[in-house]
Formats: structure tokens, sequence, C-alpha cells
């Protein structure tokens, strides 16, 4: 077992690790953040995606003693129960970027690097920066209309009620 | 019975109930699900497509730390998964829990090692020694039916599950004497729905009751308890089933599955909760496949492109097993009944075979069987335009069903009750601006660039029940939804449904039918799902059928207990029951506004004070309907789509640059999720036209394990969409609803397969009859038709 010392959505954390502990299982299994999921195990799908200090990672391809003393931010950090939705939530809520939430939470931590990154980006560029995050459910079209509605500030579609 | 006033809610875009948990990622996913004292499955799957089992080592597995024990087939020997077609001379199949003698396919398990956590699990599993003696393997259809081929099971004649035929009456003149006659053979590729959530339970036992429980992902919780039922040899009152929130189905999640069974039996054994999360090479091996379909066809038509007669060989490759609910007639029979689409085709000869194989057994995805069927007859009318020089929309208007022709027995004995074909295509054309295409296309082609525009019409059974499925031949008729309304004592109502959402956003949508029958605020509204403890029983989310059975169910129910309402408000209000107004959280006398009670008094009195009760009332607002949609043959919802596409000619990889769908589902609940549903689908459906398919080579090895091989569209291959709607109520429904959870993902592969003809079109004549279009075939296609062209 190896000891870490990280920060996970903002908290100091220290924990008794197996090497081998994938990053993914130690938020899911030991710190009980199962916001993030699992839909490959090989890196492929965006699933799992976090941020590793500012930057995304999937969580599936790294250890957790890889993030010994870095900053872990997870789903989990965009807002807390009780709490309005983050803007690029909300932003998926009003434009029905969502259908079954298994691969949203991966996909809104890629648009929280690249709102931080590349916030002017067009529907092609979104496109292309998003890549890497598959979603089996929208077809994407209102996922790219929340994304660009976040970044922009462009009005989505707005509900009747 | 009917609500009091305009709806509220039906109709409009509201946002969606369950969205602000899976937005802050407080979904409840079966990953998520630790019972105390949990153990970790892990399945050790055949790597030979076709053995005897000679023998299985477990001892080092067994004594490998954490691990609790080893099951090999031998332990569960006592169950088994069957489904039997009542269909004459079907040959049925058993699925081990564990194979025991003989394995029939990559993937099938072996051996199930449990252990104190998944790490250890797998490292055990590791250490399981099988020594498989090689078979010959049977890969595909023609090899499976040759003579030559031993059957791949104990008992039978050939391998083939069932082989059936009908022919109309008229067929032989109808044929013999037309002027005309085009013959195709097509092929779609085995691919299968792909969930972002791989398979996932956890069994839990409980010895002093006997029962289960088990937390699955299944879009089906019933129909798994059904199945586990027979299978554990258990009564159904001993099994809970637990479907939370699934992170997508597709169809590839309605069937019980053999892990389900041995993790329940494992629980019992081990007197400690179970649990099996999937990995997704699994899933590309175990998981269920489907949509590989064969079809030969002919059409015979007049001088105008009238279509005189049909004519279809169809072959389904089913995999090794049949599978539970729906047999291995499910795919061959849905493509027989539905390949004459939506063309007034009166004379009809087909044939079916449903073929065992040692591929991952065959179950549903989203359209079963639609997309080929609507791939083969899209696919022959652009070959009979193309015979008569006649333009494609053309030779569509001269076939298509119009209004007058409805209802409609086609020639495979379907009823379609309603529809608007002619107007969806005469939509699409505008809403994808045809003409403005075409300039583009005549201006690409000048510049030496492959532009080409395609396009499918097709009609969808939907939400069809007991008359449709009795036919089918399946053990279980799914023919009705259930539903239970109930108003608390807050005024507040709980809506249980036996649908399961997993994306369909059923959730909301039920909710909007209940809050406006029950003139209650959609906040005031929370539906609940998935578990066979709520309702007494249902079939589940499949087949188009939820918004519409389970729609239709709410309505129901809730109007009983909204005549509760109306009864002991007039007792108190000294007014007629019959003139009691349900509407906007209060019920009030019709015409005196000022002679109310609110709803939630009326709630609170009827559970709290029944000395207010009228005499015969019981404290109770609590009401379960089922419903079954009469006349139970389907309500037909009807799309155009169109699409245009670039094909890069040195590469051969085709991109969709545009698609536009007009689609007539009826009546919508909530157009931004119909809309929704439409762009997954098509999204799914440009998979199965360009990337997605599980090859094999001739030794039976799966060579898509990975999503290296196996490719789902991403976002950046997927085209912004148009969308617009028609609205043709059923005549046969709860408010005209018609189902188009499928309706998506049925036209693609015809659409971009006609523009990639398109596109070839002036290099000359071929014609592309197999998906996906992988760019290796697209080059296939390119030298083809420049060899026609050059040599004519």
């Amino acid at each position: 077992m190896a000891e870490i010392s990280l920060t996970v959505n903002g908290e100091r954390t220290a924990a008794q690790v197996d090497p081998r502990t994938l990053l993914s299982d130690f938020l899911r299994d030991g710190l009980n953040l199962t916001g993030t999921h699992v839909g490959c195990e090989h890196g492929y799908c965006g699933a799992c995606t976090v941020l590793v200090d500012g930057a995304s990672a999937r969580s599936c391809l790294m250890l957790a003693i890889q993030a010994d003393a870095r900053s872990v931010e997870t789903v989990e950090s965009l807002s807390v129960n009780g709490a309005g939705l983050h803007p690029i939530q909300q932003a998926f809520k009003d434009c029905h970027g969502l259908q079954c939430g298994f691969c949203t939470p991966g996909l809104l931590m890629s648009v929280v690097e690249l709102a931080a990154t590349n916030p002017d980006c067009g529907r092609d560029e979104i496109r292309e920066h998003l890549s890497g995050n598959v979603c089996r459910c929208t077809g994407y079209h209102h996922i790219v209309d929340a994304v660009e509605r976040a970044l922009n500030g462009v009005p989505g579609r707005a509900d009747d009620s | 019975m009917t609500a009091d006033q305009a709806p509220r809610y039906f109709g409009a875009r509201v946002s969606r109930r369950q969205d602000d948990r899976l937005l802050r990622g407080a979904g409840r996913y079966v990953a998520d699900i630790n019972p105390a004292g949990v153990l970790a499955a892990k399945f050790v799957r055949s790597h030979q497509a076709h053995a005897s089992v000679t023998s299985i080592d477990i001892d080092a597995a067994g004594a490998s730390e954490g691990v609790r024990t080893v099951f090999v087939g031998g332990d569960f020997a006592d169950h088994e998964i069957r489904c039997v077609s009542s269909y004459a001379a079907f040959q049925e199949s058993a699925q081990p829990i564990l194979a025991v003698d003989r394995v029939r396919h990559v993937g099938e398990a072996l051996a199930m090692v449990v252990a104190e956590d998944e790490y250890l699990a797998e490292d055990a599993s590791e250490l399981v020694v099988a020594d498989l003696e090689p078979l010959p393997a049977a890969v595909d259809i023609d090899a499976a039916l040759d003579v030559g081929c031993a059957p791949l099971h104990p008992g039978w004649r050939h391998n083939a599950f069932v082989r059936r035929q009908v022919k109309t009456y008229g067929f032989d003149d109808a044929s013999s004497s037309a002027p005309h006659r085009v013959s195709i053979e097509l092929h779609n590729g085995r691919h299968s729905g792909i969930p972002m959530e791989n398979r996932a339970c956890v069994a839990e036992h409980d010895p002093g009751t006997g029962q289960f429980r088990l937390h699955t992902t299944t879009q089906i919780p019933h129909l798994v308890r059904a199945g586990l039922s027979w299978a554990l040899g258990v009564p159904e009152s001993l099994i809970q089933v637990i479907a939370p929130d699934v992170g997508g189905g597709f169809g590839v999640k309605a069937q019980l599955y053999r892990e389900e069974v041995a993790c329940c039996l494992a629980a019992r054994q081990l007197g400690r909760p179970v649990k099996w999360v999937e990995d997704r090479r699994e899933h590309f091996v175990a998981a269920h496949h489907s949509r590989e379909h064969r079809h030969k066809v002919t059409g015979y038509f007049d001088d105008e492109g009238t279509i005189l007669a049909l004519e279809a060989d169809i072959a389904v490759d089913m995999g090794a097993y049949s599978v539970f609910p729906w047999t291995a007639t499910m795919d061959g029979g849905m493509a027989m009944g539905i390949l004459p689409g939506p063309y007034r085709i009166r004379e009809y000869s087909v044939a079916s075979t449903s073929v065992c194989t040692n591929k991952t057994p065959y179950g549903a995805y989203r359209g079963v069987a639609r997309p080929a069927a609507c791939f083969s007859i899209e696919r022959l009318m652009d070959q009979i335009a193309r015979h008569l020089g006649v333009d494609r929309v053309e030779i569509r208007n001269r076939n298509l069903l119009t209004g007058g022709d409805y209802p409609w027995r086609s020639p495979s004995g379907l009823v379609y009750d309603s529809g608007s074909l002619i107007e969806s295509l005469e939509a699409v054309v505008d809403l994808a601006d045809l003409e403005g295409l075409l300039k583009c296309q005549a201006d690409a082609r000048a510049a030496g660039r492959l532009v080409g525009v395609g396009l499918a019409v097709f009609t969808e059974q939907t939400a069809h029940t007991t008359q449709e499925f009795k036919q089918r031949g399946v053990p279980i008729v799914f023919g009705y939804e259930t539903a239970k309304v109930r108003l608390d004592a807050s005024g507040t109502a709980v809506v249980s449904a036996s649908i399961h959402d997993h994306g369909q956003g059923l959730e909301t949508t039920l909710a909007q039918i209940a809050a406006d029958r029950l003139g209650l605020a959609l906040e005031q509204v929370r539906v609940t799902y998935g578990d066979t403890e709520q309702v007494a029983y249902g079939a589940g989310t499949f087949a188009s059928r939820s918004a519409v059975l389970a729609g239709g169910a709410v309505t129901k129910a809730a109007d009983a207990v909204a005549d509760t309402l109306r009864e002991v408000a007039a007792h108190i209000l000294e007014a007629a029951p019959e003139d009691m107004v349900v509407e906007s959280g209060r019920v009030s006398v019709a015409g005196s506004p000022s002679r109310f009670i609110e709803t939630s008094e009326l709630c609170r009195l009827i559970y709290q004070r029944p000395e207010r009760l009228p005499e015969g009332v019981e404290p109770h607002l609590e009401a379960s309907r089922t419903y079954d949609a009469h006349p139970g043959t389907g309500a037909y919802t009807n799309a155009a789509h169109l699409a245009s596409v670039e094909i890069d000619p040195l590469t051969g990889k085709t991109r969709v640059l545009s698609y536009a769908v007009v689609e007539d589902c009826g009546p919508m609940i909530n157009p931004t999720i119909v809309e929704g549903q439409i762009f997954g689908g098509v999204a799914q459906g440009i998979g199965t036209a360009l990337f997605e398919e599980f090859l094999y080579d001739e030794a039976g090895q799966p060579l898509s394990t990975t999503f290296a091989d196996y490719l789902v569209p991403v976002m950046s291959d997927i085209p912004d969409f148009r969308v617009a709607h028609l609205q043709t109520p059923s005549p046969h429904t709860i408010g005209g609803l018609k189902g188009m959870g499928e309706g998506g993902a049925i036209a693609p592969g015809a659409v971009i397969a006609s523009a990639v003809e398109d596109a070839l079109s002036h290099l000359g004549a071929v014609i592309v009859d197999r998906l996906p279009l992988t760019p290796e075939r697209v080059l296939g296609y390119i030298d083809a038709a420049n060899s026609s062209g050059a040599s004519a």
C-alpha cells in the first residue's frame, strides 16, 4: 500500500492505496464520488474524464498514486446539492443536452476545460474539441447547443415553462 | 373521464425532471450500489468459437488471495435459459449458465470467480485453465446452413432455429405477368446498441425469507423477474428486480442474461451479495449482438414504376442461442412483416431463416429488423427508379400509401392505422432544400468532388401489443403496461410505472400527463419506475411503446383518482360529482369557481378525516390501471429522411454534410424530448451506415473488441440536424399518441447508401448493397463505378 495526499474537489485528502488502484476506482470506491463513470476502461469513451491540475484526464488510465500531491476535480465539484446548477450544467438542462446521463459527468468536465482554454469556439470547433467524449443517446446536436450556449451565451432553446 | 381544462403540460417543451440529479453526478447506477459484505464476480470466458470443454482447472484460482469460490458449469447445471417459440419446427437451444461440456461462441462464460474485490477476482480469473478441444466453427450464414455442417445443438436436424415462408394468393400471377423486375442482394453488418454503461448486476439473497433482490441494468425488470423465476425455479413473489438509473439500453439491455442468473445463484450459495460489473471487452463479446441480415429482394413493376409484387429471401445470423424473452425468431419475423414498408404493395412472397452460428447470441437493437427492411425496400425503390429513368422522389410518390388507403392491411398482415407519407416526403424535400443540395452537387462534380444526396421514407409499427405479439410465437405476449397513481395526504402524486426510463425522458413525460389529469403542477408529481415491487406486472421499455402504453395507463389511473376527488369534493361542497372540475390545484363547482376546495386539503381530509367522506367511499386515493392499445396491431409513425454526403476519392471516407428529418408521431407530449430521440436515433443510424461492425475471422475469433476496432460516431462525425414534425393522431390510442423511440435509427443506412450511390452515379453504374460503408468498401464501389463507366 502507498500513502497519497491530494486535493479532491478542493478538500485535502490522504489515503492508503494499492499502487495498482486506478484513479477512477479510488474516486468511486475510496471516496464514494460515484459521479465519475467508467465506460470502457481503455481510455476511449471519455465517461471517466476528470480534471487533474485543471487539465482533463481519463481517470481510468491513471493510477491513484499518480494523483499524489495534485488537485483533482470531478463532476461533484461543479455544484453542491441544494445550490443552483453550474452554468454549464444549466445549459445542458436547458438545451436537453443529456438523456441517460452516463456520459454526462465526463462531458461536463471536458466542457469546463474547453471554457477555460478556448471559450470562443463555434459549433464545428466544439465538435472537434469534444470528440473524445462519446455519447450514445443524444446524437450530439443538443449537446452542441448546450455548449454553445454555455460558452457564448447564445440563446439556445428556452423552455416554455 | 376527461381532463377538465386544456392541457397545461401536454405538448410543452418542459425541461426534464431527472436532469438535476444526473447533471450533479448524483444518479444512482448499478455500479454505484455496494451492499454491506458485497463480493465481486469475474467471469472466465471462452477464447474458442466452438469447442468441447475437456477440463477446467480451478485449483490455483481457488487458492488465490481473497477468493471465496470459483464456480464452473457443473455447479449450476440444474439451471439454464430457454426461450422457445411456438412456431412449428422451431429448434430449441438451452443456454447453460456456465458452459458444461461445450462452448458455442467466443465470450461464453466457462467459470465464475467470486472474490473480496474486483481486482482480486480478476487476478484469480487469470489462473483458471480451461482445456478446450476445438471443433469446426460455423461463422456465417452459408457455412452454418451447409449440409456438411454439423448441427450446433443436440438433436437438431440443421442449423436453422426456424424457417418460415408466406406467399399471397395472387403473387405468382402478378410476378409472372409483370413487365419489369429488379433483383438485389443486401448485407447489413453485425453490430449493436453499445450503451455507454456496460451491463452490471448486484444479487442479494435473504436466507431467512428466501427472497432474492437483483439490482440490474435492464429495460425490462418484470420480464427479467419472469425469466429468473423460470431459471432459478423460484416463484416470482420471492424475486425483486430493481433497475435504478440505467446508462442507455437501445435493446441490448432488454434481455435476461446468464450473468444475472449466475449472480443470484452465487449470492444464495455464499450468503453474501454478489456484484458483477462488465468491462467493455466483455460487452463486445458477451452482450447480445444485432442487425446482421442478408436480404435477397426482387421487385416486379410496370412501365410507370408501380410495384406489382415483391419477393424476399431473408436470413439473419442469430448467433449461438435463442435469447429470452424474444426467441431467435424476432428479427426474421419482424423483417418479413415490415419489408413492404410504406408502399401500396399487394402481392408478396417471403421466406425467412433464423440461422444458428458460433457467434455471440443476437438480441434487440433499436428498430429491430426495421433498419434492414428499410435498407432493402428503399434500395430497391432507388434501383427501380434508375431502371426506368424516373426521379427517386417521383418513384416513391407513385407507390406510397395515401390518406385514403388507411387503414391499410399490408400483404404481410400488418394493419397500418394512419400516416402522412407523401406529405412527409414533400416536407423533407423543402426542409433539406433538395434543390439547393442538387445545385451544390453539380458545382462539386464540376470541381471533381464526389457529393451525393440520399433519401428514404418509412413507416414504423409502434406500441403494438397483444394482437401482434401473439402472432410472433413468443412465450410471453407483451400486451400492456401498468401504471399506479397515488395522491398522498399532502396533495402530491406518485406515479409508478412498469416501463423504464434510461434516457427517453419518461420520468418527465409521464409526469406531464399525470399533472394535467390531476390538475397539479408538474413539480407535484413524482414518477418512479424500475422496481417490480411498485406495480403488479408489465413488459418494460422497448419497441417504441412506453409513451403510448404507459402514458395511456397513467391517464386511466389518474382519471380514476380524479373521480374519487370529484366524488368527495361534491359531497363536501354539496354539489353533483359530474359538476366538479379538477384543475389548478383545486376542485371546484363548474360555473361557480368560488365554490372550491384545495386539492391538497381534500387529500388531507380523505386520508386523515374519514368521517367527512360520503358513505361507501374508501379513504384511498390510489388506482392501478393497465393499458393495451386496442386492437393491438400498433400505431404507425412515419418519417422521411434526406441527407447529403461527400466522399474523399483518395481514402473512401464518407462524411455526412447535412441531415434532415420530417417525422409524424402524432401528438407530441414534449417536442424537445421527441427531437432528442430522433437525433440520437439518427446518429446511431449513421453508425450503422458508416462505422459499426463486429467482424470475425474464419475461425470465429472476434476482431472488434475495443473502441479502436469497433468505431462509434463521435461528435465530429455527426452534422447538425434539421427536423420538422407532422402530427397525424392514431385512431387507436389514448390521446392519439404514437411511439417514436426507434424511428431515427431506422432510415440512415438506406439514406446514406442512397447518397453514396448518387455521389458515384456520374462515374458509372454501381449498386451500394452493403453496410457499413467503411472507407475500404467505398473505395471498392468507386473502382466498380469507374470500371462500369469505362466499359459502358
